[in-house]
C-alpha cells in the first residue's frame, strides 16, 4: 500500500509577460523582483500582513557558524533556521510534519522507502535553482565521516546510513534497510545545501570550516526565508529577505514579509531584559520566571506570553555506575543504597514537587513525575501516576529496604543504613543555573525530614559534565535534558542502556538490570514501528518502566515564555526550538502600530 | 641600555611563561570543548571520538604546545574549536573595540585624576581636598560590577542612554555626526563606570605624589623667590612627583585590555570580555590562551612604555642602570 499525503499546494502561474519581466529585472531592486513564473508556492495560514520593516532580536551568545554541518550552539541554529529549509519541517505549533521543499512523500508500503517530489522552480538565496542535485549532494555530505555533521547519527537507520537516489530533477529516493518509526520527522532539519557553492569546498576537505560569520553574503545562500546581508564581529548579524522564497500567505503574496531580521549579541540574560524593555529589540524568549514576571508588571507596549510546558525535563539522579571493582568502601556502601529501588523512590516520595514550580517557576511550571512533559502533547503517558508528596510513605519504603533512624545528641534525626552506618551524599548541580541550584537546596530540605544528610555542591557546568560522564566520582546530580523534538526517537541516547547519556549508566556493553534491558527492547521497536498508535503504547510502558524504578527522579519543567512588542504580528510563540522565530516568515511589522509608537 | 635590554629579556621570558601556563591550567580545568554534546542525545560516542582526534584533543600536552607556538611563529594564535576558525581575527576585531573603550576611559581618567589630585595635594587638610578624600573613598568601596549595573539601572530607567552594545541597530543610515553621537551616547555609560573605578586610585596616588614634593626644601625655597604658584605647581612639583605617575601610567596601558573585561560584559559592549568569558566556559582552549597572551602582551608593553619614560625623565635610573 503506498501512503500518501496530501499537502496544501498553490500553483502560481504568471501571465507570461516576458518582455515586461526582462524590463523589470534591469530596472528594479533583486528583492523586488518577481518569482519565477513556473513556481510551485507553498501557502500557509495565517494573519495577513504586510511587507517591509525589521525585526530585531538578542541572542544570549554570538552565533559560531552559519554552517548547519557544524553548528552545535542555540544561536547558530536560530540563525541558520532563518536562513535554510528543509524538505519536510516539522511545525512547531501543531509539531506535525508538513511539506517545505517537498511538495510530496510517498512511504512505501514496508515503510521502507520515502519518495520526495521538489516542488518546481526552487531557488536559493542568489538565485540558483535548487534541484534533486542538491539533495544528492547534501545526504553525500552528511554521511560523509570525515564532515563529521552533527546530521549524520541521524541517517543512520539500523545500523545502516539511509541510500539516497535520484529519479528526475524533482524526486529522489530514500531507501532504508529498516521502517523509521519516526518517519518523515528525519527530514526535519536536515537542509539542503547549495552544491553549487560548496562542492568544490567539500571536494578539497574544507566543508567542515565553511560558513564562518565572515563569509561574504554573495559566497552563502540557502532556501530558508533570510539570507545573509552583514555581520559585524561581537555586535550584530543582519539578514534580509530572500526574493526567491517559496510560500505565499493565504492572499498570494510572498513571504517572508519583514526586510530585514537583525540579531544582536548580548552576553546576558539580564541585559537581554533590559533591551527588551527599552524597546531596542522586538521579541524576547528562553526567559526565567522572575524576570518574565518582571516584565510582565510593566507590560504596555509589549505583551508577555507564557507559551505553556517546554520539552525541558529537569530530573535528580544517583549514580549508578558499577564502581565495586576499585572504589573505596564508603563508595561501596552508597552505592548499594542508590542501587536499591526503594531507597529512589522513597527520596522521590519526599520531595515536594509542588514547592520547586512555585518557588523556583513561580507557578509558570509543571511537576513531572515521568520525563514526557504535558507540553509534549502526544507522547505523554497520562496514566502515570502524580503521587501526592509522603514523608510516610517514603519513611515506610526505607524501612522496608532495612533502613532505620536515631537521634543526634541535637535532637536531630539520622538515617541509618542495615550496616548501622549514616547516609550522607552530596548533590552536584552546575553553578551557572541557578533554577537548578536553587533545586537542590529544595531537595536537601526536603531529604532531611527523612534523616539524609545532603550537601549541594554547584560545579561549573563542563566539570559537572566530566565528573558524571568521565570519571564518574559523583553521588547525585540535579541535571535538565530539553527533547530537540516532540518524539521519542530524540531522547533515544538517553533511555538505551548503551546509549552515551543514559546518565546514571552510561554506554552498557549489556543492559545492568532486567528493567534496563526491557526499556532497550522497547525502544528498539519503537524506533521500526510506523504506526503512532503501537508505539506510543510501547513508549508508554517505557514511561511507567521509569516511573517505577525511578532511575532518574524527574521533577519539574519549566513554560516557555516569551515576549514581543505589540507591534509584531503573527507572533504565536511554540514550545519547540526556535520558541518565537519559527514562523519568522509571516512574521510582520503593524503599520498602525509602528507610527503610533513613533 | 643595558637596563632597558634586560627588561626587553625579561618581558620575552615572562610571556613564555605565561604561555606554558596558561595552556597547562587550561588543559588541567576538568571537562572540554566536548563536554556539552554529550549531553546531547542526538551525538553519538563515535562522532564525539572523530571530533576528538579532529581537535587533537586527545594528543598529549607538549605535542599541543608545539603546535601552537609553531601556528604563533606563523603569525596565527591557534584554531577556535567553537567558531571552526582561526584565533587571531576573532581576537584582533574585539580587541579593537575593547581598546576604543579604555583607551577613551584612561585619557578621561588622567584627563580629571590630574588637577584633581593636584588641586586635593595644594589644599590638604582643607574641605575640597576632604570633600575629594570622601569621593574617592566611596568610590573605591564601590565594586566596579556594581557601579555598571547602577550605572545601567539609570539608563533604563531614564531612556537618556541606550542600554547596551556599540552602536544602535540603524547606524548604517546615520549621517556622520550622527554616527559619531551615536557611539558616544553608547561609549558614555561604559566609559563612565571605567573611569570612576579608576580615578580614585589615580587622584590619590598623583595627590600623595604632589604632596610629599609641596613639602620638600626646593619647592619651600621657589616659593621664596616668588615665583607664581600654578607655575611652581605644574612646572616644578609635578615633574619631582612625576615618577611613582609613570609607573602607575605604565600599569594604566598594561591593563588597557583587560580592565574593561566585567564592564563589557555588563553593558554588553562587543569587546574581548564575552568572548573570552564564552571561550573560557566553553574550553575554547585556544582563545582563551590567545587572550591571555594578548593581555599579558599588553602589560609587559606598558610597564616597559613606563620603564623607557621613567629612564627618559629620571637621570638617577640611568646612572644606576649604567652602574648595574
Amino acid at each position: 500500500m503506498i501512503l500518501e499525503r496530501a499537502f496544501p499546494l498553490r500553483k502560481r502561474i504568471s501571465g507570461g509577460l516576458l518582455l515586461l519581466a526582462c524590463a523589470s529585472f534591469f530596472l528594479i531592486p533583486s528583492s523586488m523582483l518577481p518569482l519565477p513564473n513556473t513556481q510551485e508556492l507553498l501557502s500557509v495560514p495565517g494573519e495577513i500582513g504586510h511587507a517591509g520593516g525589521r525585526l530585531v532580536v538578542s541572542l544570549r551568545a554570538e552565533p559560531k557558524t552559519l554552517n548547519p554541518l557544524s553548528a552545535i550552539d542555540a544561536p547558530s541554529r536560530e540563525v541558520i533556521g532563518a536562513m535554510q529549509a528543509d524538505l519536510i519541517h516539522i511545525n512547531r505549533g501543531t509539531q506535525l510534519t508538513e511539506p517545505a521543499l517537498a511538495k510530496s512523500c510517498k512511504v512505501s508500503s514496508d515503510g521502507l522507502q520515502y519518495t520526495l517530489v521538489l516542488r518546481k522552480g526552487l531557488r536559493f538565496s542568489d538565485g540558483q535553482p535548487l534541484d534533486a542535485d542538491d539533495v544528492l549532494f547534501t545526504m553525500r555530505v552528511y554521511l560523509d565521516e570525515s564532515v563529521h555533521a552533527t546530521q549524520r547519527d541521524l541517517l543512520i537507520v539500523g545500523g545502516k546510513p539511509i541510500t539516497v537516489r535520484k529519479v528526475d530533477s524533482s524526486t529522489v529516493i530514500f531507501q532504508m534497510v529498516k521502517p523509521y518509526g519516526a518517519g518523515e520527522r528525519m527530514f526535519d532539519g536536515l537542509t539542503i545545501l547549495p552544491r553549487h557553492l560548496l562542492e568544490k569546498t567539500y571536494l578539497e576537505g574544507r566543508l567542515g570550516q565553511a560558513g564562518g560569520l565572515s563569509t561574504p553574503a554573495n559566497l552563502w545562500a540557502g532556501a530558508g526565508p533570510y539570507r545573509l546581508k552583514e555581520y559585524e564581529a561581537g555586535q550584530k548579524l543582519v539578514l534580509e529577505r530572500n526574493p526567491f522564497y517559496w510560500k505565499t500567505d493565504v492572499k498570494g503574496n510572498t513571504l517572508p514579509y519583514l526586510d530585514e531580521l537583525v540579531f544582536l549579541f548580548v552576553p546576558s540574560a539580564d541585559a537581554q531584559v533590559l533591551r527588551f524593555q527599552s524597546g531596542e529589540t522586538d521579541v524576547i524568549s528562553r526567559l526565567g520566571a522572575e524576570n518574565f514576571s518582571a516584565l510582565a508588571r510593566q507590560q504596555r507596549t509589549y505583551t508577555m506570553t507564557d507559551a505553556g510546558p517546554g520539552l525541558e525535563y529537569n530530573f535528580l539522579f544517583f549514580n549508578l555506575n558499577d564502581l565495586a571493582a576499585k572504589a573505596a568502601p564508603e563508595v561501596t556502601s552508597k552505592s548499594k543504597w542508590f542501587h536499591e529501588v526503594k531507597f529512589r523512590q522513597a527520596v522521590s516520595a519526599v520531595i515536594d514537587r509542588d514547592a520547586i514550580v512555585r518557588l523556583i517557576y513561580q507557578g509558570r511550571g509543571t511537576a513531572l513525575w515521568g520525563p514526557v512533559t504535558p507540553g509534549d502533547r502526544r507522547w505523554v503517558d497520562a496514566s502515570i501516576g502524580r503521587p501526592p508528596r509522603s514523608p510516610d510513605r517514603a519513611r515506610a519504603l526505607l524501612k522496608e529496604a532495612g533502613f532505620s533512624w536515631r537521634t543526634d545528641g541535637n535532637g536531630a534525626t539520622e538515617l541509618l543504613d542495615s550496616d548501622g552506618k549514616m547516609v550522607e551524599f552530596s548533590i552536584l548541580t552546575s553553578s551557572s543555573n541557578a533554577d537548578r541550584t536553587k533545586m537542590a537546596a529544595l531537595i536537601q530540605e526536603d531529604l532531611k525530614e527523612l534523616g539524609m544528610r545532603v550537601q549541594v555542591v554547584p560545579l561549573e557546568f563542563r566539570s559537572l559534565i566530566d565528573r558524571v560522564t568521565q570519571t564518574k566520582e559523583y553521588d547525585a546530580c540535579v541535571l535538565g535534558l530539553a527533547s530537540f523534538d516532540a518524539d521519542p526517537n530524540s531522547d533515544l541516547n538517553v533511555w538505551l542502556s548503551s546509549g552515551g547519556t543514559h546518565l546514571w549508566d552510561p554506554s552498557q556493553a549489556h543492559p545492568a538490570t532486567p528493567w534496563e534491558a526491557e526499556i532497550d527492547d522497547l525502544m528498539e521497536q519503537q524506533l521500526d514501528t510506523p504506526k503512532f498508535e503501537q508505539r506510543k503504547k510501547l513508549y508508554d510502558r517505557v514511561q511507567e518502566i521509569l516511573a517505577e524504578y525511578q532511575p532518574m527522579i524527574f521533577l519539574a519543567s519549566p513554560d516557555i515564555l516569551t515576549g514581543a512588542k505589540n507591534s509584531i504580528g503573527n507572533f504565536h510563540p511554540a514550545v519547540l526550538e526556535p520558541y518565537v522565530l519559527w514562523n519568522v516568515e509571516q512574521l510582520y511589522v503593524r503599520s498602525e502600530q509602528v507610527s503610533a509608537s513613533r | 641600555m643595558s637596563f632597558l635590554l634586560r627588561r626587553l629579556l625579561q618581558a620575552i621570558f615572562l610571556l613564555i611563561g605565561v604561555s606554558i601556563l596558561t595552556f597547562l591550567f587550561s588543559t588541567l580545568a576538568p571537562g572540554n570543548y566536548l563536554d556539552e554534546m554529550r549531553l546531547n542525545p542526538q551525538i553519538s560516542a563515535a562522532t564525539l571520538a572523530s571530533l576528538r582526534a579532529q581537535y587533537d584533543l586527545n594528543r598529549p600536552l607538549p605535542f599541543r604546545y608545539a603546535r601552537w607556538v609553531n601556528a604563533v611563529a606563523h603569525g596565527e594564535l591557534g584554531y577556535s574549536f567553537a567558531y571552526n576558525g582561526p584565533v587571531a581575527p576573532l581576537l584582533w576585531i574585539r580587541a579593537r573595540n575593547t581598546l576604543l573603550l579604555t583607551l577613551t576611559a584612561m585619557l578621561l581618567a588622567w584627563a580629571l585624576a590630574l588637577p584633581l589630585g593636584i588641586w586635593s595635594a595644594e589644599r590638604r587638610g582643607h574641605l575640597p581636598d576632604r570633600a575629594i578624600s570622601l569621593a574617592t573613598a566611596t568610590l573605591m568601596v564601590v565594586p566596579e560590577l556594581v557601579l555598571a549595573l547602577g550605572l545601567l539601572i539609570l539608563a533604563a530607567r531614564s531612556g537618556w542612554f541606550p542600554t547596551g552594545g556599540m552602536v544602535s541597530v540603524g547606524f548604517a543610515e546615520l549621517s556622520r555626526w550622527g554616527k559619531l553621537r551615536d557611539l558616544a551616547m553608547h561609549m558614555a555609560l561604559p566609559v563612565a563606570a571605567l573611569v570612576l573605578s579608576a580615578l580614585p586610585i589615580l587622584v590619590r596616588h598623583i595627590r600623595a605624589a604632589v604632596a610629599e614634593e609641596l613639602g620638600a626644601p626646593f619647592f619651600r625655597a621657589a616659593t621664596a623667590h616668588g615665583i607664581p604658584r600654578r607655575k611652581l605647581l605644574y612646572r616644578y612639583a609635578l615633574r619631582a612627583a612625576a615618577n611613582p605617575m609613570i609607573s602607575l601610567f605604565g600599569f594604566s596601558v598594561g591593563t588597557l585590555l583587560s580592565a574593561s573585561l566585567l564592564v563589557e560584559m555588563v553593558m554588553s559592549w562587543p569587546g574581548l570580555g564575552p568572548l573570552l568569558l564564552e571561550a573560557i566556559l566553553a574550553r575554547d582552549l585556544y582563545v582563551v590562551i590567545g587572550g591571555v597572551l594578548f593581555s599579558t602582551i599588553f602589560l609587559v608593553c606598558g610597564n616597559f612604555l613606563g620603564d623607557l619614560l621613567l629612564y627618559w625623565a629620571d637621570p638617577r635610573i640611568r646612572t644606576a642602570g649604567g652602574a648595574r
